[in-house]
């Protein structure tokens, strides 16, 4: 790592730290520290939403996914905008009015049962561990591509506690700076730091865009050459092609369907030179070697087209172009630490303008960083035509081994230290804005919904806050554990682009265990207690079963093999989410029908969720001012 | 200032039921026509962007011109509109229906002030 990325690295912890001890001289209360005191306004509070929800998958995955495949990846990024709609359409004000700290408040407020809102803190607990994980494992992994050291000892084998030290130092930092601080700042200080810390990756997002420009990057011009293959080798004119890490073993292996092995393919796409280090592992006998090959790619959407950069096919098959949307366009609206944002607005109409800016920022955002995708592609590969491309990069004929390394890479190309400086600082900005949100979700959901609800009603304000900071401890101490287990369980061996995936199961999850009830809950008076419950247990039980046989699948445990029927077509499934949200909302449904007892004071309900007195009243007596997180009221 | 008591649901036997914050009332009755307005404009955009959303896919999965046809420079209908356009479609969608539904509230607070000044002529709230 640069002294520039480290200087500026540190100078946004340091800044982060200095933030959130600033907050809390104002987080007194639980409103406090959990809302923010309610009093975020539009611009305010997308700018943190959309730091909550741009994490080092998006900064440094989706450029990756459309460098690595194009359109698909382009498709991805798209499916991330279009979630904010659905938030804004059908739960953004509803949400707001309701007038709670958490989701599983929505829920008890909406149904009046304490079952319910167990139900709900459970199910936000298992969502936000989802997404939890992804984000630590993002964390170790960027740590080790931007700073490369640890400071863990390494055993014989070169591991520690049976994982990489330096992997693992870079989960341990990170959690430590999150814990440190949304325990110190609460709510306050974590929507203080995702705002600066949005506009932190966002101007790090720019900044590549331009100077990509600035290097003579033409849009439609760069996509033509994409197209033909140009651009990174002319000698697979026509087609995408991409790098692989095999072992000497399965790159020998002959497939009895085509009778050829991958490296006669290795081979006719590789520079003689290239190919040359992957002939001399093959002759130096050892089978468990790892060498990185460059492979023409397939087109798994028309089979019988080659696979180009600006067509679609490289990731997903036919099913898979709708239920990769479905699940990012539903999943976004089931994410607690999202939800939970909505209550610090301060009305139902602030709600929508905040969401209407969010689908602005994220929307630049999600433009831009299929442009720096591109324009990787030509850039780094000139530069490692020319030998200028930076040492630490591994490539494989000018192009990237591993497609999340492609936005330090292509900063140090085009904008050298400076610009590789900001953006890792940006990666680490996008890190800890969605853990921070992460860790005050799961800190409510104890701190809040179990806590101050059963355990002792009774406490006093500042015992209250007192045990939301042990709960975010309690949380980043999890949070240490999944991003050490990953790698120890062999997960990320098991799935090439394990970050975008645990992404989606995480939304997947959110989408069939919350949606559908939010949905019916606001939309439909006719929705039972019952219906609410089952509903939420089905989605979520149904999709994390299938997302453990697709786990299973992938670690090739025989009773989940493709081919076992029903059971292996339903462990095959990458989104589940195309049938257990129906399937959830269905049960909401039936069960509602079947038993159809509703609240004694559903009218009541019924006027808080969709009625304006509350907020007219504010706006009359000016307790919807907003600007005022430090203090009160603002005129 | 202090936090405003809200009135409980009381039912007056003149319009329904109705929840009051100081002089602001809501009815369950023009919470209900309101609802039905809101339910219908939320379907509505929801109808339009879950049919823009999937039928993306759907030409790209079927339709040839779409996908493999370039238009300008490499862009193909299919680039263009994932990479530029469907974000122009969500926030002209989202700027639209964020006035709508303001209106509508607007509509819901007109309408409750009629329904409080009646049922304080008729003394159903004090």
């Amino acid at each position: 790592m640069n002294t520039i990325a480290i200087v500026l690295v540190v100078g946004l912890v340091l800044f982060t730290i200095a933030l959130s001890i600033f907050s809390r001289r104002f987080t007194r209360t639980t409103a406090d520290f959990y809302l923010a005191g309610r009093k975020v306004g539009s611009f305010s509070n997308a700018s943190a939403i959309s730091g909550d929800y741009l994490s080092a998958a998006s900064f440094l995955g989706v450029a990756g996914a459309v460098y690595a495949s194009g359109l698909d990846g382009v498709w991805y990024a798209a499916g991330f905008a279009g979630g904010f709609m659905v938030v804004v359409l059908f739960i953004a004000s509803a949400l707001r009015r309701f007038g709670e700290y958490t989701v599983a408040d929505f829920a008890f407020g909406r149904f009046g049962t304490n079952r319910i809102r167990l139900v709900t803190v459970t199910s936000v607990l298992l969502v936000s561990l989802f997404y939890m994980a992804p984000q630590m494992f993002g964390a170790g992994t960027t740590w080790k591509i931007l700073v490369g050291t640890g400071f863990f000892p390494a055993d014989a084998n070169g591991l520690f506690l049976g994982v990489d030290p330096v992997y693992l130092s870079g989960v341990t930092v990170v959690t430590a700076i999150m814990m440190f601080y949304v325990a110190m700042g609460g709510m306050k200080g974590t929507t203080l730091n995702q705002i600066f810390q949005f506009w932190l990756l966002m101007t790090a997002m720019i900044l590549v865009v331009v100077f990509a420009f600035g290097h003579g990057f033409g849009y439609p011009s760069a996509l033509a050459k994409a197209a033909s293959g140009a651009d990174v080798n002319k000698e697979a004119v026509g087609k995408l092609v991409g790098t692989k890490t095999m072992t000497v073993a399965d790159l020998t292996k002959v497939d009895p369907k085509s009778g050829k092995a991958p490296i006669e393919a290795a081979k006719a796409t590789m520079s003689p030179e290239s190919f040359a280090k992957v002939e001399e592992a093959v002759a130096a006998g050892d089978e468990t070697a790892k060498v990185d090959v460059l492979l023409p790619q397939k087109n798994k959407l028309h089979e019988m087209r080659d696979m180009l950069f600006t067509e679609p096919g490289h990731r997903y098959n036919a099913f898979d172009q709708f239920s990769m949307v479905l699940a990012l366009v539903l999943g976004t609206a089931g994410l607690p630490h999202i939800l939970n944002r909505y209550y610090t607005n301060p009305s139902g109409s602030a709600a929508r303008r905040s969401t209407f800016w969010v689908l602005v920022f994220i929307g630049v955002f999600y433009i831009l960083a299929p442009i720096a995708g591109l324009a990787g592609r030509e850039a780094i590969a000139k530069a490692a035509a020319a030998g200028t491309a930076p040492p630490n990069a591994a490539l494989v004929d000018g192009i990237l081994v591993k497609s999340d390394a492609l936005m330090p890479t292509i900063a140090q190309v085009i904008g050298g230290q400076w610009l590789m400086g900001i953006v890792a600082a940006g990666a680490f900005a996008a890190m800890f804005s969605t853990i921070g949100g992460l860790l005050i979700a799961s800190a409510s959901a104890i701190g809040h919904d179990v806590y101050e609800k059963y355990i002792n009603p009774n406490a006093s304000e500042a015992r209250r806050v007192f045990v939301g900071k042990t709960s975010v401890i309690g949380f980043a101490a999890l949070a240490w554990t999944l991003g050490w287990a990953i790698p120890y369980f062999g997960l990320d061996k098991a799935y090439p682009a394990l970050i975008a995936m645990m992404v989606t199961w995480a939304f997947a999850v959110g989408a069939s265990a919350f949606v559908p009830m939010l949905l019916t809950g606001i939309w439909w008076r006719g929705t039972t207690e019952h219906g609410a419950m089952w509903g939420m247990l089905v989605g979520l039980i149904s999709s994390i079963g299938i997302i453990f046989m697709n786990i299973f699948q992938q670690l090739k445990i025989p009773a989940f093999a493709a081919d076992q029927g029903f059971i292996g077509f339903l462990a095959s499934l990458t989104f589940p989410v195309l049938f257990t949200f129906p399937l959830a909302l269905l049960t909401i449904y039936v069960v509602s029908k079947v038993n159809p007892k509703l609240p004694e004071n559903v009218d009541a309900i019924w006027m808080r969720i969709h009625g304006t007195a509350h907020e007219r009243y504010e706006a009359q007596h000016g307790l919807d001012k907003v600007g005022s997180m430090f203090g009160g009221g603002s005129k | 200032m202090s936090e405003p008591a809200a009135g409980p649901v009381v039912d007056t036997g003149v319009a329904g039921k109705y929840i009051q914050y100081g002089d602001h009332i809501d009815t369950l009755e023009t919470v209900d026509t309101v609802f039905k307005e809101q339910r219908k404009l939320s379907f509505a955009y929801g109808a339009l962007f879950f049919g823009v959303t999937l039928a993306i896919p759907a030409l790209t999965v079927w339709v040839e011109g779409w996908y493999a046809v370039p238009i300008w420079g490499g862009f193909t209908w299919n680039y263009l509109v994932v990479s530029l356009l469907y974000f122009a479609f969500l926030w002209i969608m989202a700027w639209v229906y964020a006035k709508q539904a303001d209106r509508l509230d607007e509509k819901l607070a007109h309408m409750a002030d009629a329904a409080a000044a009646e049922l304080k002529s008729g003394g159903g709230v004090s």
